[in-house]
């Protein structure tokens, strides 16, 4: 099939696939940033159970298959009465995986501004908050934009998982099977999906840069 | 004052004095009872549904079980380092392409990067299964998983590739070519190696990433450990014990690459 | 009688920083030994002794930023407490110029110098703006005001790091071994600004293995070594003659060292 035939026969869908891969994007990437905050919060606490299940928590998402958690999530979580439609499940996996990273990321942007800085903010007499507020979280967040860049491109991989339950309308991973379903679509169906994933990963790549040329910490 | 690897969590809190003590006491005791509430739910959970009966769990006990579990690992471990060294070898050849002085082998290896890194593994996977048959490639099954999976992670494997080039220092090529090293054999016996060196710890992180992909075999019908659960599962009906037995399982493995990964890093820091 | 003794208090001037009995250790470490010393208003102390000797961590307790086992520090009449917002307090009015300088690395020069009288004194920004050029053009960076620290070199920090602590107007400034980091022929300008520093009156504990400059500057030296205070007296009668053996080998190898 060529490109015109299939976009003529499937333009619609196509964008309709886009616009769901953007939206779960969206909302997974935002989700994951909310609790990745929230867990990092919880690893940096003073109170050692709280530290533990914030570790426990980036170890078994950090480490578990996204196709494994997706199944769990869909297929055996009813076992326990925990029922949820597919798209909830999509968007709990998808969320669930990029905040262990983005967890991961703030950690390691924290961890560049050592010890001295913060020593320095108590001794002109910033009380804890004040430190956190001043010193340690500006330049967390600042160090940590290209990392956050590659998580967004890494959320939008992971919401292709949303191709393996049955969704309306699927997504453009999704859109593939459909379309060699019905008809041939062949490399073309592919290649127009691939485009569309490359140039969001390329746009969102530029951006990030951009944002960080203006924000980056000189060392 | 402070040691090679002091972590934030070190620096953030001064030492506490009697207040803090007694707060962190304090939370310390509260958090444990909530943590406690929190599993005892969760089992609570599993027996009102019936999950802790032992018709789910016993066959756990019969090392054939295990042995099925085990066949299904060594596939998913055999599709891993197929597409780990699949991935190195593309991905060196996409570094050497990016930092070539010829133009167009530096866009080629551009943009060959960008889709690798751009398009998610799945869309990989079902270019092999749907696409590629259309026109006579017909594929085993393990090459249906393992090409696709090993094209995903080449982009990345290139980007690291470049960054430990990078990191090895200028000096290194200016000595090399000091004592009259051709260009070529100055990349090839004095920088790579020590690129290969630095980028270790991150080439085992891309395996977890590629260990991780390999679940999709399920998709091509490759026997791996989830597609071995599955066959668990029909056997003996018992399907959440055996895929939440299975995560484990993974968890594990990639757990103690990371783990892996992270001892090496630090003791090269040490080192330094 | 007891009214002159009273007359006698109020003449003889509280010290600024008080240490009393204070002990420290770091594990089974012993690094501070029942340390006793008091600075007075004006006085520029300089802490020497070999390394290891603990006289950077006795600097850094002052302000606690290292905590003690035993022992009372008291600044200004008022006893450091353990934690709080009082902690944070007492800090605010003790300054402290480490060796790696520690700006703030996301910040503006001026900010550097601004973030504390803003954030912790609550002055309005065009206030300590205003101030805070007067003092860098006082150690010599006004016109790096608008740079961030990387930009500067290491003696430029660290003179910008000595205007940061100027701005909270503090009783007294820490300086914890404030040259070390930095190349030879930065020392002299930090120096320079800490002697006319010591020469406006401020109060200064100073760590240092700069002899010349505790020659010069102290109004009092202090040797350390095995976390103790082994001898204590002005520099003239320090440096000329040593009591302990420590001391005389101490300054012997620096003297082989600086020849």
């Amino acid at each position: 099939m060529s490109i015109y035939e299939l976009l003529t026969q499937f333009g619609d869908k196509y964008l309709a696939a886009l616009l769901t891969t953007w939206k779960l994007t969206a909302i997974s990437f935002t989700l994951a940033f909310v609790i990745g905050i929230v867990i990092t919060i919880m690893r940096i606490s003073p109170i050692k159970p709280i530290r533990f299940v914030g570790d426990l928590y980036v170890q078994i998402f950090r480490n578990i298959p996204g196709a494994a958690l997706l199944i769990i999530l869909v297929y055996a979580f009813p076992y326990l009465n925990f029922v949820w439609s597919y798209y909830a499940c999509v968007l709990i996996a998808t969320s669930l995986l990029p905040a262990s990273f983005c967890s991961e990321y703030l950690m390691a942007g924290m961890n560049t501004i050592g010890a001295g800085q913060i020593e320095a903010a108590r001794s002109i007499g910033m009380t804890f908050f004040q430190t956190i507020k001043n010193v340690v979280l500006p330049q967390a967040l600042r160090s940590s934009v290209l990392p956050m860049t590659n998580l967004l491109v890494a959320t939008m991989l992971t919401t292709a998982l949303a191709s393996q339950v049955p969704l309306k309308p699927t997504d453009l991973t999704g859109i593939v099977s459909y379309i060699n379903t019905r008809t041939v679509g062949g490399v073309t169906a592919f290649m127009i999906s691939a485009f569309l994933y490359c140039a969001t990963a390329v746009i969102i790549g530029q951006i990030g840069s951009l944002i960080d040329r203006k924000v980056r910490i000189l060392r | 004052m402070n040691g090679v690897n002091t972590s934030i969590r070190d620096i953030l809190y001064e030492e506490p004095g009697k207040k803090a003590r007694r707060r962190i006491a304090i939370g310390t005791v509260i958090s444990l009872l909530l943590l406690v509430v929190l599993v005892l739910m969760m089992i609570r959970r599993f027996y009102d549904s019936g999950q802790l009966d032992s018709k789910y769990w016993i066959f756990f006990t019969k090392s054939t079980t295990w042995k099925f579990l085990g066949k299904g690992l060594l596939g998913t471990v055999e599709v891993a380092f197929a597409s780990g060294a699949l991935a190195f070898l593309m991905g060196l050849f996409m570094m050497l392409g990016r930092i070539s002085s010829f133009a167009v082998a530096r866009i080629i290896s551009r943009i060959l990067i960008e889709f690798s890194r751009g398009v998610p593994t799945l869309l990989f996977i079902y270019f092999f299964f749907l696409a590629a048959p259309q026109f006579g490639l017909k594929l085993p099954a393990f090459w249906k998983i393992s090409i696709p999976v090993a094209l995903s992670a080449a982009g990345m494997v290139a980007e690291v590739l470049r960054s430990g080039v990078n990191a090895v220092p200028k000096g290194q090529t200016e000595a090399a070519l000091s004592l009259g090293m051709r260009k070529n054999s100055v990349f090839f016996k004095i920088i790579f190696p020590q690129a290969l060196r630095y980028v270790v710890p991150s080439m085992i992180s891309e395996l977890v990433i590629v260990l991780k992909d390999t679940t999709f075999a399920y998709v091509v019908n490759y026997a791996d450990l989830m597609q071995n659960s599955r066959v668990l599962i029909s056997n003996y009906d018992a399907l959440l014990s055996v895929y939440l037995v299975a995560a484990v399982i993974y968890i594990l493995i990639n757990y103690i690459l990371n783990q892996i990964s992270v001892a090496i890093t630090k003791h090269r820091n040490v080192a330094s | 009688m007891e009214q002159s003794q009273k007359t006698f208090e109020i003449l003889e001037e509280a010290p600024v920083i008080e240490l009393r009995d204070v002990n420290k250790y770091f594990g089974s470490l012993h690094v501070l030994q029942d340390i006793n010393l008091s600075v007075k208003k004006g006085e520029v102390v300089v802490i020497i002794g070999p390394s290891g000797s603990g006289k950077s961590t006795l600097c850094r307790t002052i302000n606690r930023l290292e905590s003690i086992d035993s022992g009372e520090i008291i600044i200004d009449g008022v006893s450091m407490p353990d934690e709080g917002k009082k902690l944070a307090e007492i800090r605010s009015q003790v300054g402290m110029v480490f060796q790696s300088f520690n700006l703030f690395a996301h910040k503006t020069i001026l900010d550097n110098v601004t973030i504390g009288p803003i954030d912790v004194l609550h002055k309005s920004r065009k206030e300590a703006q205003a101030e805070a050029m007067e003092l860098l053009k006082r150690v010599g960076v006004e016109s790096q005001a608008s740079k961030v620290p990387a930009q500067l070199s290491g003696g430029q920090q660290q003179r910008v790091a000595i205007a940061r602590s100027l701005a909270m107007h503090p009783k007294a400034i820490l300086f914890d071994e404030p040259t070390s980091a930095l190349d030879p022929e930065m020392i002299g300008e930090v120096l320079n600004v800490m002697t006319e520093l010591a020469q406006d009156g401020m109060t200064m504990v100073v760590v240092t293995h700069e002899m010349n400059f505790a020659r010069r500057v102290a109004s009092r030296v202090i040797f350390m070594d095995g976390g103790k205070i082994l001898e204590e007296g002005t520099p003239d009668e320090f440096f000329a003659h040593p009591k302990t053996q420590r001391a005389k080998d101490f300054l012997e190898s620096i003297k082989r060292h600086e020849s």
